[in-house]
């Protein structure tokens, strides 16, 4: 089974949502601010979310148990993300920070100006 | 020519993804992943998920991009900006993405060949190879011409349930993680701009009635309670960026009753399917889809205003 063999615009998505869950993971990780880490987390979701609906669509009728399986997994990311947003701001409260590396295991470094709290 | 179309989209995308994530300004960056959003609405449409595109536009690229810039707004302007540092997770994120995209690829294109075998053996196999078959296959036998609707109200009522009580957990658990104090307050526009009362008496009107009408329309068309609640909460997050409602403390009895409308009305007609000897989530007919619909237009309308406000409930008027 080789992408040739697929219809072009199936191919065309799955590389995008391939590309999408791959900058997703790479902003996961890479990112330090926590609102930049949901960001990605959401690029994730909405790339694996492509990736159902273009495997729903390869028969030329859409399959309509995932696409209510995808309208399910958007309320949920928007729960998600909203549950999270709140944690966020209960974490700025409590810490004065939404970075991550302030809770790991990174010491704050006296002489960086940005590590004190606002 | 609509391969040409689907693959600009692809690169919009992946462009726009790549903005949200590597962009330097956090603003930035939350204005690409709204737009991303857009565009993905228009990519679902393309590939013939027009429910979808809907949902997208309304509630991934419209509401989740007004809470990430809510909380923007509450959280980032006292936030000094520095270099980041370079972390060991930072430093294997560009190889793992690198394996993450290569891992989808290779598992959507074993997808797509699934499907070929299963079309080569189909003359063979009277029964539907798939879920989405079957519910084709079952649909001229119901009152309802939209597939997604019939999968959402009638063959998986189930995990529409639990996606609701998703959603109010969600209103739960943040309401404890703001732990009841009142919420930061988000700057409003000045109500007494004579423009902002203008735009308001025309667009709120008008979201409630696009959103009864994809309510309407979702039994035989795309639409249906989770886009047309999403579109009504649009409405309400306008009035409480325009200050004409605002978040309290705590929620009035009214308040409470309609954000668990939506879930009680859908669990009393599955209970009281099982009382009458019929099988959990027998609905009795179009009435009890078009009444189960509104109560969670309702309550999704209101659970998705408040998550936005940040509050337990809401009050008319400014503080």
């Amino acid at each position: 089974m080789s992408l040739l063999m697929m219809s072009g615009s199936g191919a065309v998505y799955l590389l995008a949502a391939a590309g999408i869950i791959g900058i997703g993971v790479y902003g996961l990780l890479s990112a330090d601010h926590l609102l930049r880490k949901l960001l990605a987390m959401n690029l994730l979701g909405s790339g694996v979310l492509l990736l159902l609906v273009t495997l729903a669509s390869r028969g030329g009728t859409p399959d309509p148990v995932s696409h209510a399986l995808v309208l399910t997994g958007l309320v949920v990311t928007v729960s998600v993300t909203a549950f999270a947003l709140a944690l966020l701001d209960r974490l700025y409260r409590e810490t004065g920070e939404i970075r991550i590396d302030a809770a790991s295991d990174d010491p704050p470094d006296p002489a960086d100006p940005a590590d004190a709290k606002p | 020519m609509t391969l040409a179309l689907d693959a600009l989209l692809a690169l919009a995308l992946l462009a726009l993804a790549l903005g949200a994530v590597a962009g330097a300004a956090l603003f930035r960056s939350i204005v690409m992943f709204i737009v991303f959003g857009v565009v993905l609405a228009l990519a679902w449409g393309r590939i013939g998920a027009p429910d979808l595109a809907l949902a997208e536009a309304a509630i991934g690229a419209g509401l989740t991009g007004a809470l990430l810039l809510v909380s923007y707004r509450r959280l980032v302007r006292t936030t000094p900006r520095r270099t980041p540092r370079s972390r060991p997770a930072a430093r294997l994120a560009l190889p793992l993405g690198l394996l993450s995209a290569a891992l989808v690829l290779g598992l959507g294109a074993s997808g797509f060949g699934l499907e070929d075998t299963t079309t080569a053996g189909a003359g063979t196999v009277a029964v539907p190879s798939t879920a989405g078959q079957a519910v084709l296959a079952e649909m001229a036998s119901l009152p309802l011409d939209n597939p997604v609707t019939a999968v959402l109200l009638i063959f998986r009522g189930y995990d529409t349930l639990l996606e609701l009580t998703v959603l109010l957990a969600a209103y739960l658990g943040a309401r404890l993680a703001l732990g009841g104090s009142p919420p930061l307050s988000a700057r409003s526009a000045p109500a007494a701009l004579p423009m902002v009362g203008a735009l308001l008496a025309i667009v709120v009107p008008l979201s409630a009635l696009v959103s009864l009408h994809l309510l309407h329309a979702g039994s035989d068309a795309p639409g249906g309670a989770f886009q047309g609640g999403a579109v009504l909460a649009a409405a309400g997050v306008l009035l409480v960026l325009s200050g004409r409602l605002r978040a309290i403390g705590s929620a009035p009895t009214s308040q409470r009753l309609l954000l668990v409308l939506g879930t009680l009305t859908f669990l009393g007609f599955a209970l009281a399917a099982r009382l009458v000897g019929a099988a959990l989530f027998t609905l009795p007919g179009m009435w009890a889809i078009y009444l189960i619909e509104s109560a969670l237009l309702l309550s999704i309308a209101l659970t998705l205003v408040l998550l936005f406000a940040a509050g337990g409930g809401l009050a008319w008027g400014r503080e």
